[in-house]
C-alpha cells in the first residue's frame, strides 16, 4: 500500500472483491429496536439541496482552464462543477480543480500590497497602499531602465493574467518575457513537431485517443498529469478496448492497463523510436501513398533509418528485439487508427528534441494525420474577433539567447528561455538584467532548474516584483508584492481556443475579492500610469467580454450567455478521412521526415542537430549514484496546490522511490527515513525523506513527484511538506530547442539517523 | 457521461452505483468533490469516497497497480443499520439508501466497527456519525452524485438497476465481469464493480 496509509483500519486486507455468481440470498438482519421516528420524517434533512447562484468560470488551478460552473450561496462559494459544454472537460474536474475554493479561502494568502523591511527571503513586509507600492516600482525601476535600457527587465508570467504582463513589459520596452511552459516543461516537443508538421501538440494535445485501436506513450503519464479532456480521452479508448503500449522506467497511473509495460532503461526512448521506425521501413509497413504524398525526405530516411536495427536498440534500451518488433508490427496493424505520443514535460535528456522528432517520424508513417484515432487537427474560432492595440515589439535583442543569430534561433520570443534568463541574471551577460517582475509563477526554489545559481542570479537583481494570489517562495524574496485577486474574485480575458472544437469561454467574478486585491489588468495598469504608458490599457476584460458578444451572431451570443461557452462545431478535425487537402506549415510545406532548416546547424555543429535523429547515449550515473527521476501527481499542480488542505489530505509528501535490489544492497528498508545528496554541488536535502521500495521504478534509478518542499513559512500547511526536486535535476539544455534538461541529475542516497 | 438518475418513479427503486474498472484513473476528483459538497472536517480520516492504489505483482513478478474507488455499499443487509441502537442509522424503503440521521445519533460508534467497509466516521462539528448518502439531497434536486458528475475517466455511474433499461442495468448486462466488495459477509452491496474488457 502507497501513498495512502490506512488509517482508518486494515479496511482492504479484507476488501478482496468476490465475484457474486454463486452468491445466495441471505435474509434480512433484525430490524432497529428503537424505530421512533417514521423513514419519511427521518429522510427530511436530506431532501434540501441549494445550489445557489451560477457563475461561469474556467480553471485556473492549473494552466489548462477547464470549464467551470461555480455556484454560490449567499455570498459563499459552495461547489465548483466542471461546465458540459466546455471541449476541455466536458462537465469534470480533476482533484485540483475541484479543490479550487481554497485557492480564494486560503487565510495564507497575501491579502494586501507589501513592502520587504527584513532581508530577502526572511519574510518581513510592511503593509502598503496600492500607491505605495506603485510608486515604490516606479522610484526603483525607472533608474535602472535609464541606466541600462528597458531590456534590464525582465518579466516572468504564467497564468491568465499574461497578456497584461506582456503588454506592460512591452511597453516598458523589454523584449525579455519568458514563459516557463517553454523550457521548463513543453518547448522541445514543441519544437520537434513544428519541424515536422509545422505546428505543436501543445497543451490541448490533439491526440485522438477515444478513437485509436493502440496508443503508445513515450513516458506521456496521461493518467498522472492530468488535463482533464485528454484523460478522459484516454479512459474511453481503454474501455474501447485499445491496445496500450507504455514505456516508462517508472510504472505510473498509466500503466494501470497496459497491454505491455516497457520498463526502458532512461534516456534510450530515441533509440526505440528509431528501431520501431526500422521494423517499420524495413517491413514495409508504412503507408505509402500517404507518405509519398505528404511526407518530405522519405528516400534520405530509409537510408538513415538501417543502422538502427531492433537488435542494437536492445542493447541500449534493454527492450529485448522481438518485443520492439512485435509492437511495431502490432502498431502498423491498426494503421491508421494509432497514436504514438512523447511525453509532455520533455525536458529530460537533452536529446529531447531529436527523441520526439522520431516520435513525430513514426506518426507520419502510419498515415494517422487528420485521421479519426490518430492525430487531429485544431481549427480557429471562425469568428473576426475584436483586434486591440498592442506596443510595439520592442527591438532590443534577448538575453535568454533567443532569437536570430543567438544560440536558440527556433526557440519562440513569444515564451522565451526562463533558463537562459536566469543564466543572464546570474551573469549579467549579454547585457545587465537589474529588474525581475514575476507574474503567478514561482522561479526561486521550484524551476527545477538551478536553483543554487537563481540564489546567485538573485543577487544582482535591484528589484524583484511580485503579482500573485499566494504567499510563494518566490514571493517571500520579492521587493515588492502586489496580490492578485483569485480566479473565482475576477474578470479576465475571455478564453479562446483553437481546438478539435474551437471555443470561447467566459470567466466572471462569483464573488468580490475578500482581501485587498486586484486582478492583474487592473495591476498592471497601476503600474502602467506611474511610467505614463496607461494608453495601452484602455480594454479591461470586462470591456472585452462586452465587445466579444457584440462580435458574435445573435445565437452564438445567446449560447455564451447561457452556457458560459460558445462552440463552434462546423469544422472538420479528420480533413484526410473526409478527403480534404491538409495543409502543413513547415519550410517543404510537407510532413518533414527530414528537416533542411536544420543543415546548416548541423554542418557547424554536428550530430545533435542533424535534419534526422541521430542516437547518442544519455550521460550516466557513477557507481553508488542514481538518476533522479521526477515526475507529476494528479493530486498537485507543480508548485502551486501544496498549501491546499484538500490537496495535503491526499498527498502532502514526496517519498523516494527505490528498486528493491538497490535497497538491498544498500541496507535500506521500506519506509525508512533518508537524505537526497546531489552528486555534483554536494548540497543535501534540507530534512529526511520517506523511502518507498517498490520494483515500479527501475533499479539504479530513483523517483519523486515534482512540486514539494516549499521553504515559504507563510504557507501554514505546506511548509517543508515533502522534498523539493529542484536543488538534485541537471542543470543541462537540449542543444537544439535550448530547453532544459532534468534527468541527468545524479543522486546519492544516505540514511537519515531516525 | 453515461448515468442517468432514474426519475420516473419514486418509489421501489433499487438505487446502485455501477463502477467501471477499466476507467478509473486513479485522479482523486471525486474526493475533493464530495469533500467540499458536504463539508467533510478537514481530516485524512474523515471521507465519504476515496480511492485506493493497490499494488501488487503478476505472475513473473512484475508489479502491478489497480485502483479501487470506495464508498458507502448501500447494502440490502446493512450492519450499520441493525447495531444502531436509535434507529438513527436507517435504509429507505423506497430506493435503499442507507442514511444517519444526525438528530438521533448519539455517537456510540457501533456502527462504524458493525460497517465491513469502514465506510463511516465521525463528525465532532455535528456530534453525529456521518457518511454517504449517495447524494440524495442532489438526487432530489435532479443531479447526479458529486462524485459521479465530475468523474474524469466515467469510471462511476450510478441509477435504478431495478430499471431494466436503466444505464447501470445495461452495464451491469454486458459486463465482462461483475463484483462487490466483501460477498462473504452477506451485506449484499449496491456499488458494483465491472470490468467492460476481457
Amino acid at each position: 500500500m502507497s501513498r495512502h496509509n490506512i488509517t482508518r483500519r486494515g479496511f482492504l486486507k479484507l476488501a478482496g472483491a468476490t465475484s457474486i455468481a454463486g452468491v445466495t440470498g441471505v435474509t434480512g438482519f433484525p430490524s432497529p429496536l428503537h424505530a421512533s421516528m417514521s423513514e419519511s420524517e427521518k429522510s427530511s434533512m436530506f431532501l434540501k439541496y441549494d445550489r445557489g447562484v451560477l457563475s461561469p468560470s474556467f480553471c485556473e488551478m492549473c494552466f489548462w482552464n477547464c470549464g467551470v460552473d461555480v455556484y454560490t450561496r449567499e455570498g459563499k462559494i459552495h461547489k465548483l462543477e466542471g461546465n458540459k459544454f466546455n471541449p476541455n472537460n466536458n462537465g469534470h474536474l480533476c482533484a485540483k480543480g475541484n479543490s479550487g475554493i481554497e485557492s480564494t479561502y486560503d487565510a495564507d494568502r497575501v491579502q494586501f500590497p507589501l513592502i520587504r523591511t527584513g532581508k530577502r527571503g526572511e519574510g518581513k513586509f510592511k503593509k502598503v497602499s496600492w500607491d505605495e507600492a506603485y510608486q515604490y516600482i516606479f522610484d526603483k525601476l525607472e533608474p535602472l531602465i535609464k541606466e541600462y535600457g528597458a531590456q534590464t527587465l525582465a518579466t516572468f508570467m504564467h497564468g491568465t493574467g499574461e497578456p497584461h504582463v506582456h503588454t506592460l513589459t512591452k511597453a516598458l520596452g523589454s523584449p525579455n518575457i519568458v514563459v516557463p511552459a517553454y523550457s521548463q516543461c513543453l518547448g522541445s516537443r514543441d519544437m520537434a513537431w513544428m519541424f515536422t508538421f509545422g505546428t505543436t501538440p501543445s497543451g490541448h494535445e490533439p491526440f485522438d485517443m477515444a478513437n485509436s485501436k493502440h496508443i503508445i506513450l513515450f513516458g506521456r503519464n496521461m493518467a498522472g498529469a492530468v488535463q482533464v479532456r485528454e484523460a478522459e480521452d484516454f479512459a474511453q479508448g481503454i474501455a474501447n478496448g485499445a491496445k496500450l503500449t507504455y514505456i516508462d522506467p517508472r510504472l505510473s497511473e498509466s500503466g494501470v492497463n497496459a497491454t505491455d509495460w516497457l520498463q526502458i532503461n532512461p534516456g534510450t526512448d530515441l533509440a526505440l523510436a528509431l528501431a520501431f521506425i526500422h521494423v517499420i521501413l524495413r517491413d514495409g509497413l508504412e503507408n505509402i501513398e500517404f507518405v509519398s504524398k505528404y511526407c518530405y525526405g522519405y528516400d534520405k530516411l530509409v537510408e538513415h533509418i538501417k543502422q538502427y536495427t531492433p537488435e542494437w536498440a536492445s542493447k541500449k534500451c534493454g527492450i529485448d528485439a522481438k518485443t520492439i518488433e512485435r509492437i511495431a508490427w502490432s502498431f502498423a496493424k491498426d494503421a491508421p487508427h494509432v497514436v504514438a505520443i512523447p511525453a509532455r514535460r520533455m525536458t529530460r535528456y537533452g536529446n529531447d528534441v531529436q527523441t520526439v522528432r522520431a516520435i513525430a517520424i513514426i506518426n507520419a508513417l502510419m498515415g494517422n494525420w487528420g485521421v479519426p484515432g490518430g492525430i487531429w487537427v485544431r481549427s480557429k474560432v471562425p469568428v473576426k474577433l475584436p483586434e486591440y492595440e498592442e506596443p510595439k515589439q520592442p527591438s532590443a535583442r534577448r538575453a535568454d539567447g533567443v532569437g536570430d543569430g543567438e544560440a536558440y534561433p527556433f526557440a519562440p520570443p513569444n515564451l522565451g528561455r526562463t533558463n537562459g534568463m536566469y543564466e543572464a541574471t546570474l551573469k549579467q551577460k549579454p547585457y545587465p538584467i537589474k529588474a525581475w517582475l514575476v507574474y503567478d509563477t514561482n522561479p526561486i526554489y521550484h524551476s527545477s532548474s538551478g536553483v543554487n545559481n537563481i540564489l546567485k542570479a538573485i543577487k544582482n537583481l535591484d528589484i524583484i516584483i511580485a503579482i500573485d494570489t499566494q504567499f510563494s517562495d518566490t514571493v517571500m524574496y520579492a521587493d515588492v508584492v502586489l496580490p492578485e485577486s483569485t480566479y473565482l474574485e475576477r474578470y479576465d480575458n475571455p478564453h479562446i481556443q483553437s481546438d478539435k472544437i474551437p471555443f470561447i469561454a467566459l470567466r466572471e467574478p462569483a464573488i468580490k475579492p475578500i482581501y485587498d486585491t486586484k486582478g492583474c489588468y487592473d495591476i498592471c495598469k497601476g503600474i502602467a500610469q506611474k511610467f505614463n504608458i496607461q494608453r495601452w490599457f484602455e480594454h479591461p476584460p470586462k470591456d472585452k467580454i462586452n465587445d466579444l458578444y457584440g462580435s458574435l451572431e445573435a445565437d452564438k451570443a445567446k449560447e455564451l450567455r447561457q452556457n458560459g461557452v460558445v462552440r463552434f462545431e462546423d469544422v472538420d478535425p479528420y480533413p484526410i478521412a473526409s478527403g480534404a487537402e491538409p495543409k502543413f506549415n513547415t519550410s517543404s510545406k510537407k510532413i518533414q521526415l527530414y528537416v533542411s532548416d536544420l543543415e546548416d546547424m548541423y554542418q557547424k555543429n554536428g550530430d545533435d542537430f542533424s535534419p534526422m535523429p541521430i542516437y547518442k547515449d544519455p550521460p550516466l550515473p557513477k557507481d553508488g549514484e542514481f538518476r533522479l527521476l521526477i515526475g507529476k501527481t494528479p493530486r498537485h499542480t507543480q508548485a502551486r496546490t501544496q498549501n491546499n488542505w484538500i490537496l495535503l489530505e491526499l498527498q502532502d509528501d514526496s517519498p523516494v522511490w527505490m528498486h528493491p535490489d538497490d535497497a538491498k544492497r544498500l541496507g535500506f528498508v521500506d519506509n525508512q527515513m533518508v537524505y537526497i545528496i546531489n552528486s555534483v554541488t554536494k548540497v543535501k536535502s534540507k530534512y529526511p525523506e520517506k523511502l518507498k521500495v517498490t520494483n515500479r521504478i527501475k533499479s539504479g534509478n530513483i523517483f519523486i513527484h515534482h512540486g514539494f518542499g516549499h521553504r515559504t513559512k507563510a504557507w501554514t500547511r505546506g511548509y517543508e511538506k515533502g522534498t523539493g526536486d529542484n536543488f538534485f535535476v541537471s542543470e543541462g539544455v537540449d542543444p537544439i530547442s535550448g530547453a532544459a534538461a532534468f534527468n541527468n541529475g545524479f543522486v546519492k542516497i544516505v540514511k537519515a539517523l531516525k | 457521461m453515461i448515468s442517468t438518475v432514474n426519475q420516473k418513479s419514486n418509489k421501489n427503486q433499487n438505487l446502485a452505483m455501477v463502477i467501471i474498472g477499466d476507467r478509473c484513473i486513479g485522479c482523486d476528483a471525486c474526493y475533493v468533490a464530495c469533500k467540499t459538497d458536504w463539508d467533510v472536517p478537514a481530516l485524512k480520516e474523515s471521507y465519504r469516497t476515496k480511492v485506493w492504489e493497490v499494488e501488487g505483482e503478476d505472475n513473473l513478478g512484475r508489479p502491478t497497480i489497480s485502483f479501487l474507488p470506495v464508498l458507502c455499499n448501500h447494502c440490502q443487509n446493512a450492519p450499520c443499520v441493525t447495531v444502531c441502537p436509535t434507529g438513527a442509522s436507517f435504509q429507505r424503503e423506497e430506493d435503499g439508501i442507507v442514511l444517519v440521521n444526525s438528530d438521533m445519533c448519539i455517537g456510540c460508534k457501533a456502527c462504524m466497527i458493525a460497517c465491513p467497509y469502514d465506510a463511516r466516521y465521525y463528525d465532532e462539528q455535528k456530534k453525529s456519525v456521518d457518511k454517504c448518502t449517495f447524494c440524495l439531497p442532489r438526487l432530489n434536486n435532479g443531479l447526479d452524485p458529486a462524485c459521479v458528475a465530475t468523474c474524469v475517466g466515467g469510471s462511476r455511474n450510478f441509477g435504478d438497476i431495478s430499471d431494466s433499461e436503466s444505464s447501470v442495468s445495461k452495464l451491469l448486462e454486458n459486463a465482462t465481469s461483475i463484483s462487490r466488495l466483501k460477498e462473504d459477509e452477506g451485506t449484499l452491496p449496491n456499488v458494483y464493480y465491472i470490468t467492460v474488457n476481457d
